[in-house]
């Protein structure tokens, strides 16, 4: 018996090469108000859904018979190729406009997957999208298929327990660790401190190559145009100003720092 | 007549905060305003519905909620809709928001929105201003429709302010059918954190990847001892090992509120800005004067950390 895992993955704009347009600046918004336009930053995977990716190849390492299907709702099959190389068994696009869809509508479509497949023991996603941070898709599609859903992971750890599998996740909280055990089927979301994904191998690289990524479309799906017209649409994007009011303190090392204590004691910063 | 609705549980704060703006927010839809808090209220919700004129109170008590599990928790507020419909539903983010703002959506079909920052009423439609790119820009999002919504709101930046007309608020019990939830999930361990922790402290120095080495966080510590603060730190230095988890700050650590924030070899990223940006002073030492961090700093140095950090340390002990 084997472990049915799949692992959501969404395309995001480089959200280190955004910063950097940020902390210099220069980051525009398009003529339409709302994407950013910078066509030197690459798209590439969500971090956090490389590092599901990751747990996931870590629970078949550590010796659990598993299937790994890697999908992505919209256009990009980049990533898919690139969950490919890192020897996952099955990307899959589902065809669909993501800028046409809300979150709701990206939840029902991966649900719709899902349930596809005769259901999965093991919902792999990222904690957040490093584009919009809202972190709502996976517990939407828990509640689509009436899973429970663990958030924020470490680490995930599956053991077979009679005839299903047992789940155990170590979640990072504000009051540290905390070990949690959930029977599968159950939807995961995988944090930071999972540590580092893996590069692919010229190996995997290789055997990519000739891995097609498989394309579904919401029909395909059962799913209606009707339930994917979104509720919640974005209008516009704009950058923040900063107002700088930042008052610098010359001098050598001493003295910079005795000015700087003078102020912050004048202004009852420090006593 | 429809209802916005602020719901809060614990001693998540923020919640005169958030009632403020949902006042705002009713009256643009011309509905009344509500208050549903879950499990024990807090010693003062009395006080604070009706600075807030908040008429009704609504407590969901249950022994289940003791635990507050999420699958009890997300039951309660279902049930608890059931009985008493609502337009909008505002939840201060905290960690547990986050999970189950979206699982209430879900379950009674409404939408949700999170990182709310503003909510305003414009020509009828609701309007939601919220970060992204971890608050290297922010984005507005329409909600059509006259369905319900869940929006998860960030309070550290609202302030409240008393209604014109304070209310005589009373609490209505509100009984929820809880006999058919057993919680799922079930905690194995749970690390209490003992100790101070950087979201409570008053002065904070944070260190980032310019102290160049695991070795110079000492540095970062020995200002932080000398203020009778504690230290702080940037996530990619976290992530090598150089500072514990527990002092990340940011979009991914911790958001925190200190009087005092000194920075130390940080550039300024927006992730890392989300969790000091509401610091009543902040100090920053960056040796490269174009750094991002100076933008929002009160106070700058220009200069290498590893000398000034032991100055103002020797400066402090005087
Ligand atoms: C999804 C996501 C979530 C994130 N979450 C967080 C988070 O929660 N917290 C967080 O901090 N980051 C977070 N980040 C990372 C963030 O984008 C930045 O990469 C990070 O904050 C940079 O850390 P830093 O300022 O220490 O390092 P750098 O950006 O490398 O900056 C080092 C700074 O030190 C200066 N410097 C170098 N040497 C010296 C010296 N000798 N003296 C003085 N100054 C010197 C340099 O001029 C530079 O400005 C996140 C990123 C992503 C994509
Ligand atoms: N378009 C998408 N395709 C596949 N998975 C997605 C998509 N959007 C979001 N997800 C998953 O849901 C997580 C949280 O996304 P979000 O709610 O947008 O912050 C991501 O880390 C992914 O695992």
């Amino acid at each position: 018996m084997s472990l049915r895992i799949v692992v959501c993955a969404k395309e995001v704009l480089d959200p280190d090469a955004v910063n950097n347009y940020a902390l210099e600046g220069r980051l525009v918004i398009g003529d339409d108000g709302k994407s950013l336009t910078q066509s030197s930053i690459p798209r590439l995977m969500n971090a956090y859904d490389e590092q599901a990716i990751e747990a996931a190849l870590r629970v078949r390492e550590a010796g659990v018979p598993c299937t790994i299907a890697v999908v992505s709702v919209g256009e990009g099959q980049d990533i898919l190729k690139h969950a490919a190389s890192l020897g996952i068994d099955e990307p899959v696009a589902i065809h669909a406009d993501a800028a046409s869809l809300d979150h709701h509508g990206v939840a029902r479509l991966l649900a719709a997957f899902v349930r596809s497949r005769g259901g999965a023991d093991l919902v792999l996603c990222g904690r957040q999208a490093s584009d919009d941070d809202q972190g709502v898709v996976p517990a939407l599609v828990a509640e689509h298929l009436g899973l429970p859903v663990v958030t924020i992971a470490r680490s995930v750890d599956v053991t077979a327990a009679g005839d299903g599998f047992a789940v155990r996740v170590v979640r990072v909280t504000p009051d540290g660790d905390e070990t949690v055990a959930v029977p599968a089927p159950v939807v995961v979301t995988i944090s930071n401190e999972l540590g580092q994904a893996r590069y692919p191998t010229m190996a995997g690289r290789m055997a990519a190559r000739k891995k097609k990524v498989a394309v579904v479309t919401p029909a395909e799906l059962g799913v209606a145009p009707e339930a994917l017209r979104p509720r919640i649409t974005l209008a516009k994007q704009f950058v923040p100003t900063v107002k700088g009011a930042c008052e610098m303190i010359g001098g050598g090392a001493d003295e910079a720092a005795a000015a700087l204590l003078a102020r912050l004691r004048a202004e009852n910063v420090l006593r | 007549m429809s209802r916005v609705v602020v719901c809060t549980w614990g001693t998540s704060g923020g919640a005169e905060e958030l009632l403020t703006l949902a006042r705002g927010v009713a009256a643009g839809l011309e509905a009344t305003l509500g208050w549903v808090v879950l499990g024990p209220a807090p010693h003062d919700v009395t006080a604070i519905a009706s600075r807030q004129d908040v008429p009704v109170v609504d407590h969901i008590e249950h022994e289940k909620l003791q635990s507050f599990g999420g699958d009890v928790a997300v039951a309660a507020l279902a049930d608890y809709v059931r009985q008493h419909d609502f337009r909008v539903l505002l939840v201060p983010q905290t960690f547990d928001a986050r999970l189950l703002a979206p699982r209430l959506a879900a379950r009674i079909d409404a939408g949700v929105v999170m990182n709310g920052l503003g909510v305003v009423v414009e020509g009828g439609a609701l309007a939601v201003t919220a970060s992204a790119y971890g608050g290297d820009t922010r984005v507005v999002y329409t909600l059509a429709g006259e369905g319900r919504f869940v929006i998860g709101v960030a309070t550290s930046a609202l302030a409240a302010e008393p209604a014109p007309n304070p209310a005589t608020a009373v609490t209505r019990h509100c009984a929820v059918d809880l006999a058919a939830v057993e919680e799922r999930v079930q905690v194995v361990t749970r690390s209490e954190q003992t100790g101070p922790r950087i979201e409570e402290a008053d002065v904070l120095v944070a260190g980032g990847r310019g102290l160049g080495e695991k070795a110079n966080y000492r540095l970062v510590e020995e200002l932080a001892e000398a203020l009778g603060g504690m230290a702080a730190a940037s996530r990619p230095i976290v992530d090598e090992g150089w500072a514990e988890p527990a002092r990340q700050v940011g979009l991914t650590g911790k958001i925190t509120r200190p009087t005092l924030y000194i920075a130390a070899g940080i550039s300024g990223a927006s992730q890392h800005m989300v969790g000091c940006a509401a610091a009543k002073t902040l100090v920053a030492i960056n040796r490269d004067p174009e750094a991002a961090i100076f933008r929002y700093a009160r106070y700058g140095i220009v200069g290498d950390c590893l000398e000034i950090l032991p100055a103002l340390t020797r400066a402090v002990k005087g």
